[in-house]
């Protein structure tokens, strides 16, 4: 028996230890070359210690390390349900993609700082994922965002332009619609750092009013019975802020859409298991431990979870539209990705309504979960593939013909695969999920909301046909690619291959597991087989009809992502700098004329002037001084007099 | 007793140095301050006594006496380590400088390194002053060490310069003797040792706050910072901004211990203008040209901060002593390696002329990133710090048993406020590592450079890093929660 301490130790500093050799190493190019084999070697120890949690270390348990024990913070990791699998999705999907990274890679102009952040970025995952301490879940957090900033910004030179996004030089209106990686990186961390400073208060608010900050010790009732009605809404909304920015949600997603400016691997973990899924999986894991189903009675917790249904199935739909329109590959399954997540936090969001309860665990919660885990693996595949596809084309946009397709036959097939899976078309692995969503968002109906349940149709729908259209362009019926370079790229096939593979390990799980019961209940049910052939139907058109013309003026206002980047691109930069010209080119220099180099001193040498004057050295000035002083003396003296 | 020769190391050395060669005298100023640092590490960890007694006055001045504990101590590591590291820092950017003047190296080398020493170690002996007088003194040589280092070898108007800071400080000095005085004539005290003083009136507190405050600085009588900033040689920009402006929020820190009155009766106002004081410098960095110009806004940014920290009660004073050091790791990362960029690009300043540096120049840049880390308080000590100030708005206004609760509704604008100054941090901190070092590289050569630009940064960034992680935070943080008034100890007035 393994101490448990080295375990977790091992876990999360394998990956970042294990990329300061090659970080030190950055001047040298034999040994970049060389040393990612180590980084990856490191992520594969935090794979198997991460199984080794999933099997050996008991479950439901807390580990508990001091750090400042006075005040409650502590290294505090926990084995519930949602740590042991997610720890083990996340790991297992890094792996698979330093391994595909490894080729992907090669040649690049600064491996030393790709791998050192890729590595954080994991383990920075990894500690969100086990953490049960809010103060090291955060910490875990900012890793996520310092490390996206730092792949996203990746090829910060900005002179490829296939790593933009967008169309250079098109414009629209007063904005240039393209965004280079420098300028992605940027627009990550701002946004990320809007959300994070109000989770990070409202962490502080629940430490003093909790009385601790360990997420399954907190007795939620009492914190928001003591806090009151609009506390609870303050505080859980400015929570909800840091989730939500990070998982790219209306109105903060147009950040993730610029994130693809950084290499494909980066935008493949950041949309799988890491990044924007630590946002939901937050939300998820809170929720677990809240059990907002049993609180009817505590006041504005309803107003917050009805709050972040909308947001989640808006931003589904939203997501899911604006892709439709789309023809980079990689924003294109960006913007499903975002569509993919608000579907997890609406169904998360939904358990305020469900009781029911499988092998002890809200049926709600678990759909959330299985949903992201099966959006992991083939959102990843898709991701993976789409890299080798722009290597393979040196083309960002869809492009490539069944013939480009036949000689592409590994890619080809795993697309169909990830594809088909993901979408919820019966029987394969998402559909028994997505059966349950359909259970559960039928169920809000009891509840008097129908428009849910709409929404996630509509959104389904439209999924399966971007989906199917990113198969479609890629390799059916795109067009002829004009550079074709299909040859090596073993270690990527590689990595796409084991990925998608997982897919066939989740249908397996989904059949045998007990808390997975429902979902195949669920996809017995009439109405949700009807949904699944639908999507069976928007699959198969839109694969026969990727592009409809007519549509297009449609299609370009989808692709600018209903023109939302006016309001980051336009509105809050203008406003923003047009504080800034006030406060530098009026009150800094008004402020600093003041005191430097006018008015002060421009009195002070008026004075010293003056004195100056009366130093001339003729004896009649000083008499007339004298004099003058002699008659205000005597004038004080004589009105003093009066008034005695 | 062994604590006090550990201090007087650095005092010695400061008239040794000057004996010797620029690089041996660098070596032994470096040394001179890494060993008190490491001494100070053992005191965290170990513990040593709290304080050591010097000798007595007789009243109003009474004893002077040197003071060890968890404030100090916290203050007197960021000011070693600091100075231990731009020491180093400056050895090739001085010889530099002194070559750019057309001056002897050597012998300028001298003067500038006994000026160097003097005025770190001044800084670090005011933070274990026991007396305000004795603080007092420390606070004037700082002053007068940093004038003359700006009037000899600054840049640009460096003589008009220097004498608008030597007015300004010496305006905030006085202003502060004034306050010390009234204190000490007190019949209450009729001391000026810290332990003695029971009660600081009001009138006393008036003069140090505005004194402090134009020493902090804050909106208003700012504006001598940028140019003091901007003009002064880059090694002592990398003192006066990290540790000497902090300082005036470690003599307000050490006030209010005694007597929290005079901001309990003024939070509202002070808190509010410590956040638009705040808020208003971060707007300004936008529009700055000039890189070191650009900090120095920053610096005003961050040290409303502390202002605010100030305000806010026991947790809120915790989160004063950490923001002060992760402001220091930061700032003197980032302005040593401004003074990398103006060294090794020929005076390079204008930001509008830089955009991918980093090709040229990666470990500077690298560096930079751990510097605005530690600013936007992402992974770095600046995170306890910033959780502290968070935790200290929440006990101020949210406790229903605080004096000043405002409910969570009313108390939203200032929630709002305190959030978004933390924002602002991180937003100009990688708008401007975009500007400088991204972006289209105007030259993809890249230049070989002295270790000593960016070696002793990144040994700054370390530590920044390593003290958010036990055992360091474990034995400093419990360190500082333990001192009656801060953290857990103290009653939220």
């Amino acid at each position: 028996m393994i101490d448990e301490w080295l375990v977790f130790l091992l876990l999360f500093l394998a990956p970042v230890v294990s990329s300061i050799p090659i970080a030190l190493a950055y001047k040298s190019k034999g040994w970049t070359e060389k040393l990612p084999y180590l980084s990856v070697f490191g992520i594969f120890v935090s794979v198997l210690m991460s199984l080794y949690i999933l099997f050996v270390v008991p479950k439901n348990q807390q580990f508990v390390y001091d750090w400042v024990p006075d005040l409650g913070i502590n290294i505090v990791l926990i084995t519930d349900y949602l740590s042991r699998y997610m720890g083990v999705i996340t790991a297992l999907i890094a792996f698979f993609i330093a391994i595909y990274g490894l080729d992907y890679m090669r040649g690049d102009y600064r491996p030393s700082w790709y791998w050192f952040f890729f590595n954080l970025f994991t383990a920075s995952m990894l500690l969100v994922v086990y953490s049960d301490n809010l103060f090291l879940l955060f910490v875990g957090w900012e890793g996520l965002g310092a490390a996206s900033w730092g792949l996203i910004g990746h090829w910060f030179r900005d002179d490829d332009e296939i790593a933009y996004v967008g169309v250079p030089k098109r414009k629209v209106g007063p904005l240039e619609l393209s965004w280079p990686p420098s300028f992605g990186g940027w627009r990550a961390i701002s946004t990320i750092r809007f959300g994070d400073v109000p989770m990070f208060f409202a962490i502080a608010a629940i430490w003093v009013f909790a009385g601790t900050l360990n997420i399954s010790e907190i007795n939620w009732e009492s914190l928001f019975l003591t806090i009151g009605c609009a506390g609870t809404i303050i505080l859980l909304v400015l929570l909800l802020l840091g989730l939500l920015t990070k998982s790219a949600q209306v109105p903060f997603s147009e950040w993730l859409m610029t994130a693809m400016t950084g290499p494909t691997t980066v935008s493949a973990l950041l949309h799988s298991a890491t990044m924007v899924a630590a946002g939901a999986f937050v939300f998820i894991k809170l929720t677990w431990y809240i059990k907002p189903w049993e609180l009817h009675h505590v006041p504005g917790l309803n107003y917050v979870y009805i709050f972040a249904l909308f947001i989640g199935l808006i931003s589904g739909l939203y997501g899911a539209l604006s892709a439709s329109g789309m023809l980079e590959r990689k924003v294109l399954l960006a913007a499903s990705t975002m569509s993919s997540l608000g579907l997890m936090f609406g169904v998360a969001a939904a358990s305020y309504w469900i009781h029911e309860e499988i092998a002890g665990m809200n049926f709600a919660l678990l759909v959330a979960f299985w949903y992201m885990a099966v959006h992991a693996f083939a959102k990843a595949s898709l991701f993976l593939v789409s890299g080798h596809l722009i290597h393979a084309t040196h083309s960002r946009f869809s492009v490539g013909d069944f013939e480009f397709g036949k000689r592409m036959k590994t890619a080809f097939g795993v697309t169909i695969i990830a594809t088909t899976f993901l979408i919820g078309m019966p029987p394969f692995t998402a559909y028994w999920v997505k059966s349950g969503m359909d259970e559960v968002m039928e169920h809000l109906i009891h509840h008097g909301m129908v428009i849910p349940i709409v929404l996630l149709i509509l959104t389904s729908l439209v999924y399966s046909a971007i989906l199917a259209r990113f198969l479609s362009l890629n390799f059916i019926k795109g067009e002829k690619p004009e550079h074709e370079h299909v040859e090596g790229g073993g270690l990527m096939k590689l990595g796409y291959v084991m990925m998608v593979s997982m897919l066939f390990v989740l249908v397996y799980l989904i059949f045998t597991s007990a808390e997975t019961a429902g979902f195949v209940h669920a996809g017995f049910i009439p109405t949700s087989f009807a949904v699944g052939m639908a999507i069976l139907v928007a699959y198969v058109i839109a694969i026969y009809k990727p592009r409809i013309p007519s549509l297009a003026k449609l299609g370009a206002f989808f692709n600018d992502r209903m023109y939302l980047p006016f309001v980051n691109d336009y509105i809050l930069p203008k406003t923003g700098f047009f504080v800034s010209h006030l406060v530098q080119d009026y009150g800094n220099r008004g402020i600093d004329g003041f005191f430097n180099t006018k008015v002060m001193p421009g009195l002070f040498e008026r004075i010293s002037k003056g004195i100056r004057t009366i130093q001339t050295g003729y004896l009649t000035n000083y008499v007339k001084i004298v004099l003058g002083l002699v008659m205000i003396f005597l004038v004080i003296a004589s009105i003093g007099g009066i008034l005695i | 007793m062994i604590m006090l020769y550990f201090l007087l190391l650095p005092l010695i050395v400061v008239f040794i140095a000057p004996l010797l060669t620029p690089k041996k005298s660098t070596y032994l100023s470096s040394l001179a301050f890494i060993i008190p640092f490491f001494s100070i590490l053992y005191c965290i960890f170990r513990g040593c006594p709290s304080e050591i007694h010097i000798m007595n006055f007789s009243p109003p001045i009474g004893e002077i006496y040197l003071n060890f504990d968890f404030i100090s101590n916290a203050f007197g590591l960021t000011i070693c380590v600091v100075s231990a590291m731009v020491a180093l820092f400056a050895l090739p950017y001085m010889k530099h400088r002194f070559e750019e003047m057309e001056r002897n190296v050597e012998s300028e080398f001298r003067r500038y390194i006994f000026l160097y020493d003097l005025y770190a170690v001044s800084m670090l002996w005011l933070v274990y002053s026991g007396n305000l007088i004795l603080l007092y003194i420390f606070l004037e040589i700082t002053l007068i060490t940093a004038f003359l280092l700006i009037y000899f070898y600054g840049y640009g108007n460096r003589r008009w310069v220097g004498l608008l800071y030597l007015i300004w400080c010496a305006i905030a000095g006085v202003l502060t003797l004034a306050g010390f005085i009234i204190i000490a004539f007190d019949p209450v005290n009729n001391t000026l040792a810290l332990k003695g003083i029971t009660a600081v009136g009001m009138l006393a507190w008036g003069f140090i706050f505005v004194g402090m405050l134009i020493e902090l600085p804050v909106l208003g009588p700012h504006i001598w910072l940028p140019w003091a900033h901007a003009e002064a040689p880059t090694p002592v920009s990398a003192l006066l901004s990290p540790l000497t402006v902090g300082l005036a929020g470690y003599v307000l820190l050490r006030i209010a211990l005694i007597d929290y009155s005079f901001i309990e009766t003024y939070r509202m106002p002070i808190l509010a203008y410590a956040i638009f004081s705040s808020i208003y410098a971060g707007f300004s960095v936008f529009k700055q040209t000039d890189f070191k110009r650009l900090l120095a806004y920053s610096t005003v940014s961050q040290m409303g901060y502390i202002l605010v920290a100030l305000c806010l009660g026991p947790f809120g004073l915790i989160g004063l002593v950490i923001q002060y050091m992760s402001h220091a790791f930061g700032k003197s990362i980032l302005f040593s390696s401004a003074g990398g960029i103006i060294a090794v690009h020929h005076g390079l300043r204008d930001i509008n002329k830089m955009g991918g540096l980093h090709d040229s120049i990666p470990g500077i840049s690298n560096a930079a990133v751990v510097g605005f880390l530690n600013l936007g308080g992402i992974l770095t000590v600046g995170m306890l710090g910033e959780f502290f100030i968070l935790r200290g708005v929440v006990d101020t206004f949210l406790r229903p048993d605080s004096p000043s609760f405002l409910g969570w509704t009313g108390s939203l604008p200032i929630l709002l406020a305190v959030i978004f100054m933390f924002i602002l941090s991180v937003w100009y901190g990688f708008y401007t590592i975009r500007k400088v070092f991204y972006g289209k590289p105007k030259d993809t050569k890249r230049l070989e450079i002295s270790r000593y630009f960016y070696v002793p940064l990144f040994i700054i960034g370390i530590l920044s890093v390593l003290l958010l992680f036990p055992p360091l935070s474990t034995a400093l943080i419990q360190g500082l929660n333990a001192i009656p008034g801060l953290g857990l100890g103290g009653v939220v007035p």
